[in-house]
């Protein structure tokens, strides 16, 4: 059924629907709408699900860590400064092997405050061995929070879907709400592989020297790289059920075009756009939109590029002393082709700044008369 | 999947190895890591004083009867009442109730309704015809003569009866009961509460011998068979001020006694009652009742009035009118009406001696008034034939609320003639403080009374505790009192103070109806629920929530597992109210 929904709460519909059983968050602007609305659900009973207030950001993780580690479905949302006092436990979360699912709307880091979009809040984090998926849309917030659970339980890893602040989680949109009996069956209840059992006591996660602490992280390596794989079979299976898929990520018009625009999150929708109006106007422009950061769908990302003479990279981010964060992915990940395009990299709407048709039009003219990338990333002020 | 390494399982037996995941797991518990080790300073429960406890005149363990009726646990709490005091019913109507004033829930909304709660309590054991649970002690075959039936009376036989002595109360009236039968009106007390309490008593053993006066001689020990007497009298009557034509006015409490007795004249027109304390306000409010228009003439200012400020605003919106600062110099008939001259006062800025500001007439003006009636309640004294001789000497006590006097047979003064405070809760504290210095008198001679009674003093005040006197376990002797520092405030919810439906000032003058109404139990046990239960652990379990060592098992009492408490004192500092606190370990 559509629905006008606001995009926080396309999130919250997607996780009643998941029927998840344990809830632990801590409101922070702007992620606050999703879980206010979940708190409802539990409220009014509409979500048989046990919403857990807590004082922090990281007694909120340490709550859903203990839930599913109980064996429970989980979820909790954050933002920005929330996501950062979570850091220990998310490093916690993937190392223990725990499926569970995050909201998290990007939101700049202070000082000096700022409530609006930058993904260098998530970007921050990923080295945490979370998944992390950027949405574009509120249809494919609710699509990818739904797929997020089944994948996590599949691979044991935790997921985070991101969304931009207020573009994306303030913003109404149609968005097609899937029927309770339809996700029951795409997502049974989780069945965990193992659980603390009260009547066979252990702890989890005790010491562990170096003669296995290696393994352990190998095995988390593992399970990532089998992401990829398992993320499109269950995509398959979404779009048999509800007709939506969206891969890893999506190509659009790269074959023969003399630059390609990498962008994520809600920029792609912009993006979308001027590459019509480009290629109306006889500018061969293509765009690549990456959903997935971790893993890194590098296989993907070179058989898109190969053969492509140049990629503007736009980045809502930024590693401080570095540069545009996905931008260094792309560029490492072609490193060691033969043909390799060059790699041009800009940062754009840091803060909530506006990233326009003018904005992503104008970086695409730059690099198409650029003779040769600069050294480091271009920044759009 | 993707490949897994697997590691040797010989060297990870501690590895759980679910398909795909390796996770390190122990089955090993943490319990030989006794973090006892760790500790310097140990929890303890310790009780501390309440703030209400300090404060009520009958020396009641208010938070246990709080505790106890949130519970429901009506009987119980009805048995902690009765411990200290064998009025809960009529001490829930007429006690002027100073704990509420002492409330540390005062600092956070509003004062429990502690003395709604305790009426609501009376009212549940006289339904039930409950009898105190406690046993009293074993019959000691010594008999004491109780003189006068009032409150301290009725006190001093009740106390001295669970004692283990055979009280014998003697009353020159038809009825038992004193000030409280003959000086209250029927709208604050109503007789049948007051008499269901009274038979209660000589249920259990109290022999009340009514219209029957005894002379003075009972005191000498040659003419009793009594091991001891009580002398609980009271005042009998007003003291007139001592002016021309004072045999015009009508004595206050001879007034409010024939009322009571069905006997008074109708009284209507304009009536001066003469005085400020809370028996010019009972007169006042009597009078209004049987349509009379009520002036009080009072001396001071009506900021200065001895009554209390709740009768006092009580009698205003019934219709009676103030005069201050006026004081009758002359009364004179006037046809069928009476003539009073009055002098203008003025505050002389001294003080009178008693910590109220001396008044002095405000020149020589006089003013008259006419009026129908003059009534005097201006305050009360004893028959002479029982006023106690004053001064100190071998062979008598001078007590908080009693005279203790050894003259062959020892003799105690008390209730209105010893009281600091003329006030029905006072009298009860009087009649506790005798049966208590007359059985350590028995017992240990007179040189143990004073400090037994120290030893039972609830707080730094002079009020005693009878449960600890009969060295029961649920009081300790703990001068600290609570205050709203103490009480952990973000533990508890603002919530509304529960009062029972009152009359109208239209129908309460109609009738002597009661003007309150009892709390249902509902809204009593709601209303007990608000208290903080200062200084006393009430079983809420936040020790054991907070614990992170799990050391604390609730219980009666709870118990620490100084095993594993590693004296971290987070117990101590999430208590909301005070009933713990770390000790240093001895070395």
């Amino acid at each position: 059924m559509k629905k006008v929904v606001e995009g926080s709460h396309a999130v919250s519909e997607a996780v009643r629907l998941a029927r998840v059983q344990v809830i632990s968050a801590y409101p922070i602007t702007p992620q606050t709408h999703i879980v206010e609305a979940l708190s409802d659900y539990c409220a009014d009973g509409s979500l048989d699900a046990r919403f857990i207030c807590v004082e922090s950001e990281h007694s909120a993780m340490a709550a859903v860590i203990g839930a599913s580690s109980g064996g429970a479905r989980t979820f909790t949302a954050t933002s920005g400064q929330g996501l950062a006092y979570m850091h220990e436990l998310l490093h916690w979360a993937s190392g223990a092997r725990l499926p569970i699912v995050m909201a998290e709307v990007n939101r700049a880091l202070a000082p000096g405050w700022n409530i609006w979009a930058d993904q260098t809040d998530s970007l921050s984090q990923r080295d945490t061995g979370w998944i992390q998926i950027y949405c574009e849309d509120a249809q494919e917030a609710l699509d990818t929070t739904l797929m997020a659970f089944r994948l996590a339980e599949k691979v044991n890893l935790p997921v985070m879907v991101i969304l931009d602040a207020f573009l994306l989680s303030h913003t109404f949109e149609p968005v097609d709400i899937p029927a309770a009996k339809g996700v029951d069956d795409f997502l049974p209840p989780f069945m965990p592989q193992i659980k603390l059992d009260t009547s066979n006591p252990y702890a989890l996660g005790q010491m562990v020297g170096p003669s296995a602490y290696m393994e352990m992280r190998h095995n988390i390596q593992a399970a990532m790289a089998c992401v990829p794989d398992v993320l499109d079979s269950i995509e398959d299976n979404y779009q048999q059920m509800f007709l939506r898929r969206y891969g890893a990520v999506e190509a659009i018009a790269c074959e023969d075009a003399d630059v390609v625009l990498a962008v994520s999150g809600s920029m792609a929708g912009t993006c979308r756009q001027i590459i019509e109006d480009l290629r109306n106007a006889g500018t061969k422009v293509g765009m690549l939109k990456v959903r997935m950061f971790r893993p890194f769908p590098g296989d993907a990302v070179r058989k898109i590029l190969q053969g492509v003479p140049k990629v503007a990279v736009v980045d809502r981010n930024c590693s401080l002393g570095a540069g545009g964060i996905f931008a260094q992915e792309i560029r490492s990940e072609l490193c060691n082709l033969e043909k390799r395009p060059e790699v041009y990299s800009y940062i754009a709407g840091l803060g909530g700044r506006d990233v326009s048709l003018n904005t992503l039009e104008g970086i695409c003219r730059q690099t198409l008369e650029s003779d040769a990338p600069s050294h480091g990333s271009v920044w759009v002020l | 999947m993707s490949e897994t390494v697997m590691p040797d399982k010989n060297s990870l037996s501690n590895f759980c190895m679910a398909p795909d995941l390796l996770l390190s797991r122990s089955s090993q518990t943490t319990r030989s890591n006794k973090t006892g080790d760790w500790r310097f300073v140990r929890p303890v429960y310790r009780d501390k004083t309440a703030p209400c406890s300090v404060a009520c005149p009958a020396g009641e363990d208010i938070p246990r009867i709080e505790m106890l009726a949130a519970r429901g646990q009506f009987q119980a709490a009805w048995d902690v009442i009765m411990q200290e005091n064998p009025f809960p019913a009529v001490c829930g109507r007429v006690c002027f109730h100073p704990c509420e004033g002492a409330c540390n829930r005062s600092d956070f909304d509003t004062p429990l309704a502690i003395h709604h709660v305790e009426r609501s309590i009376g009212v549940h054991a006289l339904e039930k015809g409950l009898t105190p649970s406690t046993e009293p002690a074993a019959r000691k075959k010594k008999r004491i003569a109780i003189v006068g039936s009032g409150p301290s009376g009725l006190s001093a036989a009740y106390f001295l009866n669970r004692l283990g002595y055979e009280s014998h109360v003697y009353e020159a009236r038809e009825e038992a009961g004193g000030l409280l039968r003959w000086g209250i009106p029927e709208y604050r007390l109503p007789r049948a509460i007051l008499a269901a309490e009274i038979s209660r008593l000589e249920g259990l053993g109290v022999h009340v011998h009514c219209k029957t006066p005894v002379a003075r001689d009972i005191l000498d020990a040659r003419d009793t068979d009594h091991h001891a007497v009580f002398v609980g009298c009271g005042h009998a009557h007003y003291v007139f001020p001592g002016i021309q034509g004072q045999e015009l006015m009508v004595d206050g409490l001879e007034y409010l006694r024939s009322v009571r007795a069905g006997t008074a004249q109708d009284v209507s027109g304009d009536v001066a009652v003469i005085g400020g304390g809370n028996a010019a306000i009972d007169v006042a409010r009597t009078l209004i009742r049987g349509h009379a228009r009520v002036y009080i003439l009072y001396r001071r200012r009506i900021v200065d009035m001895p009554a209390f400020e709740r009768e006092r605003e009580a009698a205003l919106v019934e219709g009676l009118t103030i005069m201050e600062l006026v004081a009758p110099v002359a009364v004179e008939a006037a046809g069928n009406r009476i003539r009073l001259t009055v002098q203008a006062m003025q505050m002389s800025g001294e003080d009178a001696g008693d910590g109220r500001a001396r008044v002095v007439p405000k020149g020589d003006a006089t003013e008259t008034l006419t009026v129908d009636k003059v009534v005097a309640a201006t305050g009360a004294e004893a028959d002479p034939a029982w006023a106690p001789s004053t001064g100190a000497g071998p062979g008598r006590l001078n007590m908080s609320h009693c005279l203790f006097e050894e003259r062959g047979i020892p003799i105690i003064y008390g209730g209105d003639l010893m009281s600091p405070v003329l006030s029905i809760p006072h009298a009860v504290m009087s009649g506790k403080q005798a049966a208590m210095a007359l059985d350590t008198y028995f017992q240990s001679g007179m040189d143990a009374v004073i400090p037994r009674l120290e030893a039972c003093r609830i707080g730094k005040g002079p009020i005693v505790s009878m449960e600890t006197y009969c060295q029961g376990k649920a009081r300790q002797n703990n001068s600290q009192a609570v205050t709203f520092a103490d009480i952990k405030g973000d533990m508890f919810s603002v919530a509304k103070r529960q009062e029972p439906p009152e009359l109208s000032p239209e129908l309460r003058i109609k009738s002597f109806s009661p003007v309150e109404a009892c709390l249902s139990r509902e809204s009593a046990v709601q209303e007990a629920g608000r208290c903080f239960n200062c200084g006393m652990c009430n079983g809420c379990g936040y020790c054991s929530i907070f614990c992170p060592e799990m050391a604390v098992k609730l219980g009666e009492p709870n118990t620490i597992n100084l095993d594993y408490c590693k004296g971290c004192g987070i117990c101590v500092a999430e208590c909301p109210r005070n009933a713990m606190h770390l000790e240093t370990e001895a070395p």
